[in-house]
């Protein structure tokens, strides 16, 4: 760590991972549920301890995002942040707001929720994933200008690399998407339309932005590899993700009203949506392969390798499965669709934060480059625990998609939905066993900030293997 | 280069030769000449003028390896899905 | 001499040009087996296209093809003038391309046609226009390499940038050899 300012970073990194916690146990409980349908009814109804764990998601990626930015920015541009105290009271306030949701959800009733907080003034509530009641939205996009603010001017103040740029650019798409929360036409069509700007435009847009410029100063700083390649392969990078990701978002506009022309370009497009995902798992290998030294923080470099990998399988390939309008006609809306969710969001945006986190959290506690290996060790059965669960979790979804979409939309006899859900009910089962070894991965994980760490740092063995 | 000079430069060749099929495939479509023979001699015409291209202007010609083939290939994979495409419906 | 193993150009370009040809090359598959199933519509309706339009536009796209030949040639016999001049020649075609492609795109407009008119013409409409947009972005590319190249920035002995713009341009060319005939006279 070179600069004072980086600190903040920290406890954005520790909020997001305390948030990270209730996520998983929030996915257990709705997992249960999916066995024993009252599970905690009426007490904690399915709709929201569904929305506690996606939105606990959603926030905690974001948390994660602006720690990785406020680590980050200072170092590219060398030189402080121009408002570290801004940072800093933003923090709490996001925390605050995503708390007092995060409550709000879980003990009332939505409808109470809505009516506590004005939603008849400005209704936007309710929709998948932005759920949150206006005024949070309103919070968040109070937190999103500040945070940008800072980092916008710290750039600008500073040295400009190609990686702030494009982080920067990243983050600010991620705002001005968000604001499409806000438009709530009573037209359900154009309500759906807009609303996939937000999470098809971020997850397949700027968040890719974002990943592929905090990717690439991971690779900088282990690998030693120079600036110019790395940033070469940023710029065709997302020049692939924006001509694909854009009109792929056609790919939700099949079935929802919108004309026709969109099973066309929405194929199209999305089908070559795994090139940019592919060409960072190249990009990656490539680097660490010419790497010329051994960076002794092994843990940071196996969860950027690992997220080039797991987003490529999560979102390109599991994306790809079922992104062509003849086959979502049969798998729209199916297990088949949380499978890829659960693949695309952990190997791409869940592992990207890990491994900032592991690359920086280390510097941002004093150490000199790397953890112990005692808690190296450890953070990297935490990664094969949590990314083996997620595989198989992924594989037991799939599994149940397709014979969901067999038994209830392409036999000659389609049986009705809950009849075909309690069929597959065994693979609910196996998901939430899965789901056991993901949450023990995890404290694996929380337990690694814990355990060595007065131990001396690991160094590297062996020197220098590759030249350029 | 120490290839022969016929009066042009090689690459001017090229270009008058692209000009000229061009011509060919124009023909074909104001007079809305059609059947297999009419429509392959123009597809053909198209791949062979990609084939041009891609070895003589982007220079994949004096290229040794993988990538001498890089445009031959794709011409192959397209030349072949569209003629599966049409063959039967002319 | 032995023989180079990369193409010309930054070698980024040319992954680009892959992932590019891809996509083209997916869209002329749609296109022809799409026409399998629906072939007097297809056949009606192009002949509503203008050929002789198609015609200009392809020899300027040919034409400014080989002013980039040139261009080439002339920074590797250390010519920077020549090499700018050479470009922007080649930035003319260009826009002559542009501009009777939106003469066509202006004629179809004013007759009321869209994507959804029926299928032949959203496959003419997105794919030219895909293409279109890729004229541009060549454009673009072009006249950053012209303006480096005036303010002397290429040589002889380095001038990667020319190659790798004069790459991609080629590429904008050569996909629309395919295009021409494919969806302008191919029945
Ligand atoms: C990291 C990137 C990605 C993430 C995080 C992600 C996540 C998701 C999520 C959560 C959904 C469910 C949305 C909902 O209905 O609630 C979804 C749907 C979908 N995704 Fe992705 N995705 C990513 C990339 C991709 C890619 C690259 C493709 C295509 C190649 C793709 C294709 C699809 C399709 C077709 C659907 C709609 C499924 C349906 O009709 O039910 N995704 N994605
Ligand atoms: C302990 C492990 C987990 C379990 C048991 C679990 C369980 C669930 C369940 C039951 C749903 C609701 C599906 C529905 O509405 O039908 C869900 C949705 C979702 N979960 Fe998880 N989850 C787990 C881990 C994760 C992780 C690690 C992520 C992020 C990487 C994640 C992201 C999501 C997303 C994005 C959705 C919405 C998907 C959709 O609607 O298609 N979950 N999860
Ligand atoms: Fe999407």
């Amino acid at each position: 760590m070179k600069y004072q300012s980086q600190k903040v970073a920290k406890l954005y990194f520790i909020a997001a991972i305390g948030l990270f916690v209730g996520q998983i146990l929030f996915g257990l409980i709705i997992g249960a549920q999916y066995i024993w349908g009252d599970f905690l009814f009426p007490t904690l109804p399915f709709n929201q301890a569904r929305a506690v764990h996606t939105n606990l998601l959603i926030v905690w990626l974001i948390f994660g995002f602006m720690g990785a930015a406020y680590y980050l920015v200072p170092e590219e541009a060398e030189t402080d942040l121009v408002m570290p105290w801004l940072a800093k009271l933003m923090f709490w306030i996001f925390l605050a707001a995503g708390a007092a949701t995060i409550v709000g959800y879980i003990v009332m009733p939505f409808a109470d929720l809505a009516k506590l907080t004005q939603n008849d003034l400005f209704p936007t509530m309710g929709r998948e994933f932005l759920e949150q009641p206006t005024i949070t939205k309103l919070g968040i996009v109070v937190v999103a200008l500040a945070f940008l603010a800072n980092i916008g001017f710290t750039i600008l103040k500073g040295r400009k690399t190609v990686i702030n740029l494009v982080l920067l650019m990243g983050l600010t798409g991620l705002a001005v998407f968000f604001l499409f929360a806000f438009f709530n036409p009573t037209n359900i069509v154009w309500d759906k339309y807009y609303w996939w700007w937000v999470v098809h435009l971020w997850v397949e847009g700027v968040w890719e932005l974002i990943l592929g410029s905090i990717l690439a100063f991971i690779l900088i700083k282990t690998t030693g590899v120079d600036r110019e390649v790395i940033e070469k392969w940023l710029y065709v990078i997302i020049a692939m993700t924006l001509i694909t990701g854009i009109v792929g978002t056609g790919h939700h506009y099949y079935w929802i009203g919108t004309p026709e022309f969109w099973q066309w370009w929405g194929s199209i497009f999305s089908a070559l949506e795994p090139i940019p995902f592919f060409m960072m798992t190249v990009f990656a290998f490539n680097m660490v392969n010419k790497r010329r030294r051994n960076h002794p923080n092994k843990a940071a470099v196996l969860w950027a390798l690992g997220t080039a990998v797991m987003a490529f399988l999560g979102a390109g390939v599991w994306g790809f499965l079922h992104t062509l309008a003849p086959v979502n006609y049969y798998t729209h809306g199916t297990q088949i669709t949380a499978a890829h969710g659960h693949m695309a969001f952990y190997g791409a945006y869940v592992m990207i934060n890990l491994a900032i986190i592991s690359y920086a959290m280390p510097l941002l506690r004093g150490r000199e480059a790397a953890n112990s290996n005692k808690s190296q060790v450890l953070e990297m059965w935490s990664f094969w625990l949590m990314t083996i669960s997620i595989v198989f979790i992924t594989l037991f979804l799939t599994a149940a998609g397709i014979l969901q979409v067999y038994l209830q939309r392409f036999s000659d006899n389609p049986l009705p939905f809950m009849v075909v859900q309690s069929k597959i009910e065994l693979f609910y089962v196996l998901r939430e066993l899965t789901g056991l070894v993901f949450l023990a991965g995890l404290i694996v994980y929380v337990a690694s900030f814990f355990v060595g760490s007065r131990e001396p740092e690991a160094t590297v063995e062996g020197e220098v293997v590759a030249a350029s | 280069m120490n290839e022969p000079r016929f009066l042009l430069r090689p690459c001017t060749w090229v270009y008058l030769t692209l000009l000229l099929l061009t011509f060919i495939t124009w023909f074909v479509g104001v007079n809305h000449l059609s059947g297999r023979f009419f429509a392959f001699l123009v597809f053909g015409f198209a791949l062979l003028k990609g084939q041009l291209i891609g070895d003589h202007f982007m220079g994949l010609r004096w290229v040794a390896g993988p990538w001498r083939w890089a445009i031959f290939i794709w011409l192959v994979l397209v030349g072949t899905l569209v003629t599966a495409a049409f063959w039967r419906t002319l | 001499m032995e023989k180079p193993r990369w193409p010309p150009g930054d070698l980024v370009i040319w992954i680009f040009i892959l992932a590019e040809l891809l996509a083209f090359g997916i869209f002329f598959a749609a296109y022809a087996f799409t026409r399998a199933n629906h072939v007097e519509l297809f056949n009606t309706y192009q002949l509503t296209l203008d050929r002789n339009a198609a015609l200009i536009n392809t020899v300027a796209l040919i034409t400014s093809s080989y002013f980039v030949v040139r261009a080439v040639a002339s920074i590797r016999q250390d010519d920077s003038r020549r090499c700018f001049h050479w470009l922007l020649a080649a930035l003319a075609m260009g826009t002559l391309f542009l501009l009777v492609k939106s003469a066509e795109y202006h004629h179809h407009f004013s007759q009321g046609i869209n994507l959804s008119t029926n299928t032949f013409y959203m496959f003419y409409l997105s794919l030219t226009f895909f293409h279109f947009l890729h004229v541009i972005l060549g454009m673009v590319i072009l006249l950053a390499v012209a303006l480096k190249a005036r303010r002397g920035c290429y040589s002889a002995a380095e001038h990667t940038g020319v190659e790798t713009g004069a790459s991609y341009w080629h590429m904008v060319d050569l996909v629309w050899m395919i295009l021409f005939p494919l969806v302008y006279v191919m029945r």
